[in-house]
């Protein structure tokens, strides 16, 4: 009786020790103060395993792509199932030495934009003008169809600075540019994700970015800067593809920092040079200068992601 | 037996009170210890390190970026030595030619063929002979690198890149080639004769453009290499070669002449493509 009161005693230690070791284990597991995922996570069997066979923990190269793994789900049960059936060796047991090296590590994606919506406020300048300097501010909001393609639109509001040729041409040259402004424009894109990557700042922390290519298809309003202002102005409302390439850096799950270069092409029409013969606004639209545009812009900005935060669908 | 149970009691229980105690505030000791394993790791282990102690030759091209008078393109050489992952020491020198912009091709041939001297405006040559060119500039500047990584193209090309920043000492050797039948004031804006009483002609168009010769100034880059292999890396920069200069050689501050008041600070931006060669050709790793 004694006995087996002892058992019972030692076995309930055991068991609460367990329970209390389980647990402590669990907390030291968890990132201290509820801290953000780390980029890279290490499973606790892959550690236990890198601890095993004498290889030190948290060791990945990322010096060389490693081979893919099979991306038949099915086949890779039909596999394991083969193996299992396999009759089991009886014997003693040898510990085969485990290496990172035999350890396929798929870090997942750290940030998925499938079904998410972007909303881009941003600011843009002129690339290409060395007469005007346009600075615009604006916004896009793209919905996510794929993590690698998305449907927006956009719009811009531009304000014009002159730049120094266009007084010194006039001063200089004695001759007055025939220059036209930009008001606003908006636009149906289309953007598509070809290229992410990641890079270690000063070595120490991890951050994750992609590529992203644009074309769309929109409109816009330009104004013609009278050179004589005796004559009256017009404006041109225009047809205006656009494409270009952008950067994003993921910063946290809803919030992201955008730049990229922008090019606006569009065919503009300008001031006729003898002006004087149409005095109207009509007239001298009638009688307007076309010539191809390409305005190239800078834009930056910051993206807001909804749903804040997201699900991963796939085991890690 | 009784000393024993009691014994294994008060153990089972003290031990059951430190591993609670564990459990319900985790050990912050531990804990840490088990975070600053990787906290205070580098990013990445068992790296290629593609630049350190490694000398880097570039063929490049080079042309400006939204230039107001002439485009200035050519080729060039750049040298650098990486003393580390991070800091490394650079040359770079351009030979470059010039070509008009958009916007002086439309000036041109609206001016006058000869110059004259009631409509204050400047001849084809009075404008065109002040525009100045820069046959050679380059600089020598130290280059910080923070940020490398690796992207994956479509899915299926993988290549290692990084970003680095540069700042230094710029060169440029600048020439204007207005011939003494166009560029005739001897003495622009200063009064002149025996007694200096003749005035100033009131023309800059036929003074000396002051634009040519050797100007030092400041360099400032940003550029990223992508690496195609361990040794051959595609080298893509954006360089401002910023000095004194006054492009147009005309009168930028309308005092009616041309003097040395007309230069002012002005940035040349330049978009330089080369293909970068690392010596020696072999990477190490880091542990």
């Amino acid at each position: 009786m004694k006995r087996l009161r002892m058992r019972a005693s030692h076995r309930s230690v055991l068991f609460i020790a367990g329970l209390a070791l389980a647990a402590s284990g669990t907390a030291v597991a968890q990132p201290q103060g509820g801290e953000p995922e780390p980029e890279i996570e290490m499973g606790g069997e892959e550690a236990a395993a890198g601890a095993e066979g004498g290889v030190e923990g948290g060791e990945i190269d990322m010096g060389e792509p490693e081979p893919e793994p099979a991306g038949d789900l099915a086949a890779d049960m039909a596999a394991s199932e083969a193996a299992n059936a396999a009759p089991v060796k009886a014997g003693e047991v040898t510990r085969t030495p485990l290496s990172w090296q035999d350890i396929l590590v798929v870090v997942r994606k750290p940030f998925l934009k499938a079904r998410r919506t972007e909303l881009l406020p941003m600011v843009a300048t002129t690339l290409n003008d060395n007469m005007v300097r346009h600075y615009a501010i604006g916004g896009q909001l793209s919905y996510y169809l794929t993590d690698v393609l998305a449907i927006g639109v956009e719009g811009l509001y531009y304000q014009p600075t002159f730049r120094e040729p266009f007084d010194l041409v006039a001063r200089q040259a004695r001759r007055l540019p025939t220059i036209n402004t930009y008001n606003w424009s908006a636009s149906l894109n289309f953007h598509y994700v070809p290229v992410y990557g990641k890079f270690a700042v000063f070595d120490k922390k991890l951050i994750t970015w992609e590529v992203a290519f644009t074309a769309g298809i929109g409109a816009g309003q330009s104004v013609v800067e009278e050179r004589d202002k005796k004559y009256p102005g017009f404006t041109n409302l225009l047809i205006m593809p656009n494409a270009g390439a952008s950067f994003r850096f993921f910063l946290t799950k809803w919030l992201t920092v955008n730049a990229g270069v922008r090019d606006y092409i569009f065919l503009d029409k300008f001031e006729p040079v003898d002006r004087a013969m149409y005095t109207s606004a009509s007239q001298a639209k009638d009688h307007a200068d076309s010539r191809l545009i390409n305005n190239v812009m800078f834009q930056v900005g910051l993206s807001f992601w909804l749903p804040t935060s997201f699900e991963y669908t796939t085991f890690r | 037996m009784t000393m024993t149970k009691s014994t294994i009691s008060a153990l089972g229980l003290a031990l059951v009170g430190i591993l609670a105690s564990d459990a319900i505030v985790p050990s912050e000791a531990f804990a840490e210890r088990r975070l600053n394993n990787l906290a205070n790791d580098v990013a990445v282990r068992h790296r290629r390190l593609l630049v350190k102690n490694r000398f880097e030759l570039t063929p490049l091209f080079e042309s400006t970026i939204n230039a107001d008078f002439r485009h200035i393109i050519g080729g060039g050489l750049k040298l650098e030595y990486h003393f580390s992952d991070m800091l490394s020491v650079g040359v770079v020198g351009v030979g470059a030619t010039a070509i008009n912009t958009g916007l002086v091709d439309k000036i041109e041939p609206t001016l006058e063929d000869m110059s004259d001297p009631d409509t204050r405006e400047p001849s084809r040559d009075e404008f065109m002979t002040r525009l100045n060119s820069m046959p050679l500039h380059g600089a020598a500047y130290v280059s910080f690198t923070p940020w490398y990584g690796k992207l994956a193209a479509f899915g299926a090309a993988f290549v290692a890149f990084d970003f680095y920043f540069q700042a230094g000492v710029s060169y440029a050797q600048l020439k204007s080639d207005c011939p003494t039948n166009v560029c005739n004031d001897p003495a622009p804006g200063q009064f002149t004769g025996p007694d200096m009483m003749t005035p100033p002609d009131g023309n800059p168009n036929n003074d000396d453009p002051l634009n040519s010769g050797s100007r030092l100034g400041l360099y400032l880059g940003g550029g990223i290499h992508v690496f195609l292999n361990d040794f051959i890396a595609l080298d893509l920069t954006v360089r401002d070669y910023a000095f004194s200069d006054n492009p147009s050689g005309a009168d930028f501050n309308a005092d009616l002449a041309v003097t040395k008041d007309d230069s002012r600070f002005l940035h040349h931006l330049f978009f330089g493509a080369g293909v970068s060669i690392m010596f020696p050709t072999t990477v190490k790793r880091t542990p």
